[in-house]
């Protein structure tokens, strides 16, 4: 029958395969069908079919599967007898996952709901212990299709386009980020690109790309007008990637001439021509296979050469050929050797240096003149979400997921002295207190101590040259700011300049000295895409 | 024993069955027992017949907590506002000792793991509102009274009531929910464990606890919550590990938990009248009983789980099989949020009549205390929630006999209400009402008195209705012919004459004995009216203050009028001379004249009691007075009809002869006064059942054993009064009989022979060869007899001892004849041997 769904014992001896009406374990070893357990013997005159979406192999020979009656059973499979059956919901069960140490199951519903599951002693100081049913969750609003078990939370991500964290309270040790229910709508990743000189933007889709010309406006105005355009926005070009794999990565030229991406197992380039009205889109040909294919991609700043982030913690750089074509140039690799895989590239604007982050959070930095390794950045305990070599100074800033910024100078080696006036006196409370990471990272060339950063919540400009803000003055004083005279709007002033006017943002980036793009993506455009979620009487039985 | 010529108070109905849970006996026979907190009584009732056993009273406050002996099933402790544990024999109702704690008793729990120990929850000495869980040692001594001084604090700040507190499998640990906390002691280990919920109120949410119940078996415990959640909690010996599942059904606050024997089964209740049965702690599988008729206050489950039986708001109790189906219901008079109607009496049936469940009229019988039946007037489905206004019953009056009755409803709205007066015609075939007319509106605003004329010699067209209104006017209403063939019914109710005073607030109403006049008041003005032409009389004004009361003097005293006021005056006008005859200062609350004779009863409410004045309209001395009546404020009053006089020796008790005085409480208890002291009240049979069903042996034995020893006592007589003595006999015995469930009565054949003997007249010096020759041979006959004998015996229960010889001597006459002969014949050798 059809498999929906597999575990492996944790000891990886057997399989266990769920399909319709019953599931199977299979030997390794012999690859033969050891048990086939029917899921719904007992249930009579069963006239849906019982379909098995989600299945566990837990150490002790315990299978527990999830199936579409709303059921969670546990089975002995050897004995293929039924342990225990929970009728959780009166919706289908989607998914299941185990804690490590196999005491709590989360499963997840059609509903949007979730529901834990823990195995707890049926009296102190005895023996028996039994599963029961313990927090139900509803924190989404579509199927939930995929859950997690972490030590200390439950992880959920659903149809409805959310991923929940939720932490279980009962495993934490003193209240802190992790302690806090969190949701995400947008992957901390950077989803959009830009050409700058071209004026392009590269939209990426799950299973296409979308390239854009910008519109332009001749006029000036003051703050808060709308100023009229002179040329409207114009869709290019929409490239379909082929099967059904996702795109994981892309990113657009400076220039604008050409486009990359890769799929989970495939690197395409393509030659981008505009002629006027018309453009053409050429796939380069010979392009050298990569394997694994990129996690990430980015061009240098003068379009020359292209560099690819690459598993175990190597970066390739590829030379782009006029009128179409592509060289393999060089395969960069930490000295120490790493086991992950690259996930951040930043290039110097002068093309001298590459920075890149691997897995293990290690930011190795390369001299692409000679290829060489120049340095590596000291190691935080934090991921790296974003990070950006300044253009005239070279020095590296560097965002973490804990909202801590730092600015490494690459040519001295060391952390800059602004840097350290920030560790030594500390962000602002509201600032390390926020939800989202900061996925970009960019400058303003016309004013060196300038840097602007965002997140899916807030843009920022950071003044370097500006005192830091400490926790008793407000973070967002801008429009407090606005009211005061201006002798005492000097004394107000701090480093950060924030602005929330652009909710969910997506992408921002200066185009040049008095042009800014953001990318806005409201919740509602795709929520509306979604399909209706199930009905569900709130009172009545 | 009362001292002759003192009358006593007695409870007769109504009390509050809210103080504890119902506890069923452990018997393993199918016989069981429930027993149950009503008031300062507890109540032993047989849960195959339907009746109420045994009376157990001796508590001096309210019985808050009653738990079988774990110990030893067949007794009960039970704790009380008195501040006094006692312990009872409940086969006999007798208490076996009583231990003085010394402070007020909230609850008892009696838990098996604990030797000698009983739990209470009593206030903390020197905090108000404050209270604390402790244990009782219970002093093993001689003697009925003990002390019960040794206290030991468990668990302190607990809830004040008995739901708020749970013992767990075992005993092994007790919990204590209060507000949003919930506390685990365990005896063991000695750790206190607190848990506490959000206190926000977000999305309708409401975490407060409502009431705590312990799994069995398993460290579970369940929790309800005043929004309507069951809580589950499990892993509670870890202070952060802990966790709880959640079952969510009833929409308001949850009142109580019960499991069943196993704990696979949890059942819950509350305002919603639905006993809800939740499987295997999932919300997936439920079971509901529907439709108990009022809010579930208490779940209590049997020891053997066959039974569980639900204590309601309103004083029902509703008995539930294991595979949740109605089974039985013990209802009394039934508690409603409000009586309106006040008390009035039935003249067909006897019966009180008063606001029963939410929407009905009430049927009670004071007899057997029990509800005869409950017509619903507002025939609408009633909502359980809190802020709904409903239609409910006001006013009722009976007329012509109990032919016609009217009512009133309206809805609770202040202003602009919904009014609507119905008449009800009695239908004899169908032995209840029907509805004849409807007005809507018929005052603009509140009904405040409605009264019918209600003359026999004047014949059933004299039928009249006046009803009073705030609008300032009084209507009479009159039957009209119904010209319209189609119509079902031949007469209809329509207004006849609307009259006012003053433009004053129409308050009170009321007929002369022979209908002649009726008298309205108008705030503080007495207006009397012709009843036929509809003329003002005269006017009667006592000021200051507005009339309460008003009721006319009946038989000799029919010239009079009697009047309260509100500034205590209590006021009787002559209607011949149309002056004040005398008036007296008394605050009087409620104001009942005796239909029967010319005596009228008024409660007075001073210094926080009710006492009693009976007195004549035509002299101004109150020929009875009681005072402090009780400590509750009495606010109804009626008179019922006796159907026989009573015997009254006492000169002083005359009025109470023919109609039986009840009093309706704020707490609404009805009251009653008596001559006879308790030990004559209590039905003689009920109690020796309770005797007999505890003994080992059968009801039969003792029977015969009884009967036997009444024989050797008997002299050789046999005259009349020696019959009459045979039959006072054998009735108790039939009545055993009968009230003896048939799954445990012997076999017929063995039965038989009792019943033969329990006839049979005695036979002292006879040989024991011939008299058991003598009972086959009259075998047959003697049993026709004997069912002869049964039906009059019952018959006869009632009626005076004179009327009884006179029948019983007629009636035996054929085996009385054979009786004779025989012994007649014996008696000669036997004389002559001296």
């Amino acid at each position: 029958g059809r498999v929906l769904c597999l575990s492996w014992h944790p000891s990886g001896t057997h399989i266990v395969a769920g399909s319709i009406d019953f599931f199977r374990v299979i030997d390794v070893t012999s690859g033969q069908t050891v048990q086939r357990i029917m899921v719904n013997h007992h249930v009579e005159k069963a006239k849906r079919e019982c379909v098995v979406w989600a299945i566990t192999f837990l150490s002790s020979g315990t299978v527990v599967s999830a199936d579409s009656f709303g059921r969670v059973q546990f089975w002995d499979w050897e004995q293929g007898t039924l342990a225990e059956s929970h009728t959780v919901s009166t919706s289908a069960m989607l998914s299941l996952a185990v804690s490590e140490k196999e005491d709590s199951i989360i499963v997840g519903t059609s509903t949007g709901a979730t529901y834990q599951l823990q195995l707890l002693p049926v009296k102190q100081g005895g023996q028996e212990k039994r599963w029961v049913r313990t927090k139900p969750f509803q924190f989404h609003s579509h199927d939930v299709r995929a859950v997690a078990h972490s030590p200390t939370a439950l992880i959920s991500g659903g149809l409805d386009a959310q991923l929940v964290i939720r932490p279980l309270m009962e495993k934490m040790q003193k209240k802190g980020y992790d302690a806090v229910l969190r949701k995400f709508t947008f992957p901390h990743r950077r989803l959009v690109s830009c050409a700058r000189k071209a004026r392009l933007l590269l939209f990426q889709f799950s299973q296409y790309l979308e390239l854009w010309r910008l519109g332009s406006t001749e006029e000036t105005g003051k703050d808060g007008e709308v100023l009229s355009l002179c040329r409207m926005p114009e869709h290019l070009v929409q490239l379909k990637s082929k099967g059904p794999e996702h795109i994981y990565c892309s990113c657009v030229s400076p220039c604008g001439t050409w486009v990359g991406y890769s799929t989970a197992s495939r690197f395409h380039l393509y030659r981008v021509r505009c002629d006027g009205d018309s453009v053409s889109l050429r796939k380069v040909p010979k392009v050298p296979k990569l394997l694994p294919p990129a996690y990430q991609l980015q061009f240098s700043a003068d379009s020359d050469s292209l560099f690819v982030a690459s598993a175990r913690g190597s970066v390739h750089v590829f030379q782009l050929l006029e009128p179409g074509g592509c060289k393999h140039l060089h395969t960069l690799r930490p000295p120490s050797g790493c086991s992950e895989a690259v996930y951040l590239l930043a290039p110097s604007a002068d093309g001298h240096w590459l920075a890149a982050v691997s897995g293990d959070w290690a930011i190795h930095i390369y001299n692409l003149k000679c290829f060489k390794h120049h340095c590596v950045v000291p190691t935080y305990n934090c991921a790296v979400s974003a990070l950006a070599i300044h253009p005239s100074t070279n020095n590296l800033v560097i965002a973490y997921s804990d909202q801590q910024l730092l600015e490494f100078s690459i040519p001295e080696k060391q952390y800059t002295s602004w840097s350290r006036a920030v560790q030594s006196r500390g962000l602002h409370r509201a600032w390390l207190e926020r939800d989202s990471p900061i996925t970009h990272i960019t400058f303003n060339p016309k004013n060196p101590s300038h840097i602007l950063l965002h997140d899916t919540y807030l843009l920022c400009v950071l003044d370097k040259s500006l005192p830091l803000p400490d926790d008793s003055t407000l973070l967002m004083n801008q429009s407090t700011l606005k009211q005061l005279p201006e002798m005492a709007r000097k004394r107000q002033l701090h480093a950060f300049k924030i602005c929330k006017k652009f909710q969910p943002l997506l992408f921002m980036d200066l185009l040049d000295e008095n042009c800014l793009v953001v990318v806005e993506r409201p919740i509602m455009d795709f929520k509306t895409q979604l399909p209706l979620p199930v009905q569900q009487k709130k009172f009545g039985t | 024993m009362v001292a002759p010529g003192a009358l006593r108070v007695v409870r007769c109905g109504g009390s509050a069955l809210g103080g504890a849970r119902a506890v069923f006996s452990a018997d393993s026979k199918q016989v069981g027992y429930l027993l149950f907190a009503s008031g300062d009584f507890v109540k032993v009732y047989s849960v195959s017949t339907e009746e109420t056993l045994l009376l157990m009273g001796g508590h001096a406050g309210l019985v808050t907590g009653i738990q079988l002996n774990p110990h030893n099933h067949m007794q009960l402790y039970s704790s009380s506002l008195d501040g006094t544990i006692k312990l009872w024999d409940f086969m006999d109702g007798i208490p076996i000792k009583t231990f003085t704690v010394g402070s007020k008793l909230l609850a008892l729990y009696a838990v098996a793991s604990a030797e000698d120990s009983v739990f209470v929850v009593i206030p903390k000495k020197g905090e108000r509102d404050t209270f604390q869980l402790v244990s009782v040692k219970l002093t093993k001594g001689a003697g009925q009274d003990l002390e019960g001084k040794e206290l030991s604090v468990v668990l302190d700040g607990v809830g004040a009531s008995m739901k708020h507190i749970a013992f767990g499998r075992e005993g092994a640990y007790v919990v204590s929910v209060k507000d949003v906390n919930l506390q685990v002691y365990f005896f063991k280990q000695k750790l206190l464990n607190r848990f506490s919920l959000n206190t926000m109120k977000t999305k309708g949410g409401d975490n407060r606890f409502s009431c705590v119940m312990c799994h069995p078996t398993e460290d579970c415990i369940a929790t309800g919550h005043a929004d309507g959640k069951i809580r589950l909690w499990r892993n509670f010996h870890h202070r952060k590990e802990y966790t709880y599942s959640t079952l969510h059904w009833h929409h308001d606050i949850v009142m109580d938990l019960a499991f069943s024997l196993e704990g696979t089964r949890l059942l819950s209740g509350g305002v919603e009248s639905v006993l809800v049965q939740w499987h295997n702690e999932s919300s997936c599988q439920k079971d509901f009983l529907p439709r108990l008729g009022s809010p579930i206050e208490y779940i209590s489950m049997s020891s053997d789980g066959s039974l569980c039986c639900t204590l309601h708001e309103d004083n029902r109790i509703t008995i539930i099989n294991s595979n949740l189906r109605f089974s039985r219901s013990i209802q009394g008079l039934i508690k409603s949020k409000d009586v309106k109607t006040g008390l009035v009496v039935d003249p067909r049936t006897k019966a009180l009549v008063l606001n029963g469940e939410p929407g009905h009229l009430q049927f009670y019988s004071t007899q057997t205390d029990q509800q005869l039946f409950s017509l619903d007037i507002v025939q609408r489905q009633h909502v359980h929630q809190a802020g709904l206004k409903q239609l409910d019953l006001v006013k009722v009056a009976f007329g012509a006999q109990g032919t016609w009755l009217a009512t009133v409803e309206e809805s609770e709205e202040v202003t602009d209400p919904e009014l609507q007066l119905k008449l009800w015609f009695y239908n004899e075939e169908t032995q209840s009402f029907k509805l004849n007319t409807r007005v809507n509106t018929p005052h603009d605003s509140h009904i405040t008195d409605m009264c019918f004329r209600d003359v026999d010699e004047l014949g059933e067209d004299s039928l009249i209705l006046v009803t009073t209104g705030r609008d300032c006017v009084f209507k009479v209403w009159v039957m009209v012919e119904d010209t319209d063939p189609e119509a079902q019914q031949s007469v209809s109710w329509s207004c006849d004459f609307v009259g006012s005073y003053h433009n004053y607030q129409a308050t009170n109403c009321c007929f002369s004995e022979d209908g002649s006049l009726l008298a309205v008041s108008f705030e503080g003005t007495v207006t009397v009216w012709d009843s036929l032409t509809w003329d003002l009389k005269c006017t009667f004004c006592h000021p200051p203050g507005n009339i309460r009361n008003i009721c006319f003097g009946r038989l000799t005293c029919s010239k009079y009028l009697v009047g309260a006021t509100d500034y205590g005056f209590l006021c009787c006008w002559n209607l011949l001379t149309c002056a004040l005859e005398w008036s007296a200062h008394l605050n009087v609350v409620v104001l009942q004249p005796d239909p029967l004779s010319e005596h009228i009863a008024a409660v007075s409410w001073l210094s926080k009691k009710s006492s009693l004045f009976v007195f004549k309209p035509s002299e101004p001395r109150p020929i009875y007075i009681q005072r402090n009546l009780c400590k509750e404020k009495i606010l109804l009053a009626a008179f019922v009809p006796r159907d026989e006089p009573e015997v009254i020796s006492s000169e002083k008790h005359l009025w109470l002869r023919k109609s039986q005085p009840f009093f309706l409480t704020d707490t609404q208890e009805l009251m009653t006064l008596s001559t006879k002291s308790l030990e004559e009240r209590l039905t003689p049979s009920s109690k020796q059942l309770a005797v007999e069903e505890s003994l080992p042996v059968t009801p039969f034995s003792v029977l015969l054993g009884k009967h036997r020893r009444q024989q050797a006592q008997e002299d050789t007589d046999l005259g009349k009064p020696l019959v009459h003595s045979k039959q006072e006999q054998a009735s108790p015995a039939v009545r055993e009989l009968l009230h003896t469930p048939a799954h445990v009565l012997p076999s017929a054949s063995f039965l038989c022979t009792i019943f033969i003997n329990s006839l049979l007249i005695s036979k002292e010096n006879k040989s024991a060869e011939e008299v058991a020759d003598e009972v086959e041979m009259e075998s047959e006959k003697a049993e026709d007899d004997s069912d002869e004998e049964d039906v009059t015996a019952m018959e006869q229960e009632d009626t005076s001892h004179m009327e009884f010889l006179g029948e019983m001597t007629c009636k035996l006459s054929k085996s009385q004849e054979k009786e004779l002969r025989k012994i007649r014949k014996m008696d000669y050798s036997w004389i002559a041997a001296f």
